[in-house]
């Protein structure tokens, strides 16, 4: 029997055996009757879910575009969402010929993949007087696709199913009491089996940020996994029961180990964000300890949500550089099986996925300062820059990261892992607010800051092609400000980046260079994916700009980003003419 | 009690201001405009809202620039009861009265360094 990973690479040899003018397509643009194809089984022609298979390698194997030929990429179809709040964010899914995607406001569309012709739609009603009230909303950034439905998350903490050929509720379950905590669903569902994960806000919420299981086929909760002090013990790293309101959550899809069942999902920070006890947080402040499971990636058994294992990327997290952004990529080497997960600080953790075991971690943004360094092989934080009360300059890197949440791409073709850096760092004042101790329903800080240029330069971006193992660089190109969207790689050898001024470019995936780029209007921060239908491959990316980290743009980079709409967005689809 | 009402009631006790005024129902309308404390008010910025309004609402960030400026109370009340769909969450239901007043208190007392 075929292992999952063996299946892939049959199916990437298999496409690229074709040559580069055919690709294996689905009969139909709109053959609806059929399920879902296995996520497993990944690349071929359909995307199904978020991180493109459960390796998390947001490649695609086709080759009809390629670097011979990308310069004859044009627009073939657009769709518009409208009321596109704080931009597209989501990640688009294909399945036998029908793209589904959706918007702001969780709101849901399938078109037919090879013309965009609407097929359904689903308008979920909400609470719009939670929504008014949310901080991180109304986006949704992706959806999951199997059993004949799609899966959705909703702001106001509700999980729906939606008949897949229909556009018709299944189920509608509601998970988060999002009136009490103002947090909901923005991360896409990850389907596992015959059940539906999903992991809801936290980060600096109050709350304790939970993990869901629920079961696919009827939408009841199996389980849930509470990310602040999921377990007894771990409820010792909370010193006063601050884990009452520690924050957490795992607001990104995760990634699943299917020859060890396991399930891997990154966590929020904690809460409050910024911790005025500074060097004494193992003793004082308002969260003393290390504060599990925050800023950690976790193994979850996804039949009972039990925890399998965890490894903590930065313990007590006193800087908001969680764990919850990015995708778990999955590869062998060297006879091992390995994960490796950027977290949000600017290192790159790569573990071994039968304990989480640490086998490297490697720096990918330049400017860091948070800590002078992260121990290669224990993972442990080196010489931390703790923050107490008071005025503190040029922290690095910004709140916004060294890197973002949306995800890189890895090809197995050039086995190079490409990843956004961001290069920016900012000035705060820890204040000692006012103790939270009950959940509630705002953001529960501790700091003013305002962002700046690194000393000696100007803030900036990266997108650089690298061995996910060492971080060994092969090639870098420079970004005036730093891309927010998600990268593709495809089996035509190109790398497609959406940056954050409204280019989508295509670059050669062994050298960096240039090939292509065309100008959607608006900034990106969303997915982008490939597939192929009616014989023809297509590259379809979310357009529209307005996300928390983006809103920085215009303060710190000025035009045309303090003008950019922020209520604009559509799918915008190309092939070659 | 709700929990809001008892983290309102701890402010108060926090601060030694109008413990009356802090901790009653929120639905009770006071008598008199409820005391605004520019500090509880910059405690309470902190917290909620620096994270849009960049230095402590000095300068411009993901939110506009606070400290100087020309909109009048009743306008900077509205705003934060009721928000700005996309930009800026609506806090009617998580602020008293008299916390309300004292974020008003507290952009009034930013000083405009022209930044």
């Amino acid at each position: 029997m075929m292992t999952f990973r063996t299946r892939v690479y049959v199916a990437v040899f298999a496409v690229v055996a074709m040559g580069t003018g055919a690709c294996s397509m689905p009969a139909s643009t709109t053959d609806m009757t059929k399920t879902s194809a296995p996520i497993a089984d990944a690349g071929g022609n359909d995307w199904t879910t978020y991180h493109g298979t459960y390796q998390s390698w947001h490649y695609s194997p086709l080759t009809q575009i390629n670097t011979d030929n990308v310069k004859r990429l044009r627009v073939a179809w657009v769709h518009h969402p409208g009321k596109s709040t704080r931009g597209l964010q989501s990640m688009p899914l294909v399945s036998n010929g029908v793209l589904y995607y959706t918007g702001s406001y969780s709101r849901v569309w399938a078109l037919e993949a090879g013309t965009g012709k609407p097929l359904w739609s689903y308008f979920p009603k909400l609470n719009d007087d939670l929504v008014a009230a949310q901080t991180h909303s109304p986006y949704t950034r992706g959806i999951a696709l199997g059993q004949g439905k799609v899966f959705v998350g909703t702001v106001d903490g509700r999980l729906i199913a939606i008949d897949q050929k229909t556009g018709q509720p299944v189920w509608d379950t509601k998970l988060v009491n999002s009136e009490k905590l103002t947090v909901g669903f923005t991360g896409a569902p990850l389907l596992v089996k015959d059940k539906v994960i999903i992991g809801s806000q936290g980060g600096e919420w109050p709350g304790r940020g939970p993990i869901f299981g629920v079961d696919a086929a009827s939408g009841k909760k199996l389980w849930e996994f509470l990310t602040v002090a999921g377990t007894e013990d771990s409820k010792k790293t909370w010193g006063n029961e601050s884990w009452r309101t520690g924050g957490g959550g795992g607001w990104m899809a995760g990634g699943y180990d299917a020859e060890t069942n396991t399930v891997w999902w990154g966590t929020g920070n904690p809460a409050p964000l910024y911790d005025w006890s500074g060097f004494e947080w193992k003793t004082s402040g308002p969260r003393p300890g290390d504060n599990l499971f925050t800023t950690s990636v976790i193994a979850l058994d996804p039949d009972t949500g039990a925890l399998k294992f965890y490894h903590q990327e930065l313990p007590h997290d006193a800087w908001d550089f969680d764990s919850a952004v990015g995708e778990f990529v999955m590869i062998d080497r060297d006879g091992r099986k390995l994960v490796v997960h950027p977290n949000k600080g600017g290192h790159v953790f790569v573990y071994d996925r039968k304990d989480a075991s640490i086998v490297n971690v490697w720096q990918l943004a330049q400017n860091i300062n948070f800590v002078k360094g992260v121990d290669p092989k224990t993972g442990a934080l080196i010489g931390r820059r703790d923050l107490p009360l008071g005025k503190h300059t040029n922290l690095c890197p910004a709140i916004a990261g060294g890197m973002s949440w949306n995800s890189g791409a890895y090809s197995p073709k050039t086995g190079l892992y490409y990843k956004i850096g961001q290069e920016w760092c900012m000035d705060l004042e820890v204040i000692k607010t006012t103790p939270i101790l009950e959940p509630q329903a705002q953001l529960d800080i501790g700091a003013n800051f305002t962002l700046r240029n690194p000393e000696g330069g100007k803030a900036h971006g990266h997108l650089s092609g690298r061995d996910p193992v060492t971080g060994q660089k092969k090639w870098e190109v420079q970004f005036p400000e730093p891309p927010l969207a998600s990268l593709l790689a495809t089996g035509g050898n190109l790398v497609f980046v959406p940056d954050s001024r409204g280019w989508l470019r295509a670059y050669n995936a062994e050298t960096g260079q240039e090939l292509w780029s065309h100008n959607n209007g608006i900034g990106h921060n969303g997915g982008i994916i490939s597939y192929a239908a009616n014989g023809k491959q297509y590259i379809a990316v979310a357009t529209g700009w307005g996300s928390l980290v983006g809103d920085e743009f215009g303060g710190l980079f000025g035009e045309p980003f303090k003008s950019m709409a922020k209520d604009a967005g559509a799918l915008v689809v190309f092939t070659l003419e | 009690m709700s929990y809001m009402n008892r983290v309102v009631a701890f402010v108060a006790v926090l601060t030694l201001t109008a413990t009356v005024a802090y901790s009653q129902d929120r639905s009770e309308t006071p008598a008199s405009p409820p005391t605004a404390d520019p500090v509880v008010g910059g405690q309470l910025f902190a917290s909620t809202c620096g994270f849009c309004h960049q230095d402590g609402g000095r300068v411009a960030g993901r939110g506009p620039k606070l400290a100087g400026t020309d909109r009048p109370d009743a306008y900077i009340l509205n705003r934060i009861r009721t928000g700005k769909e996309g930009a800026m969450p609506a806090f009617g239901r998580a602020f008293s009265e008299a916390q309300l007043r004292s974020l008003v208190a507290y952009i009034r007392s930013l000083k405009d360094e022209g930044r």
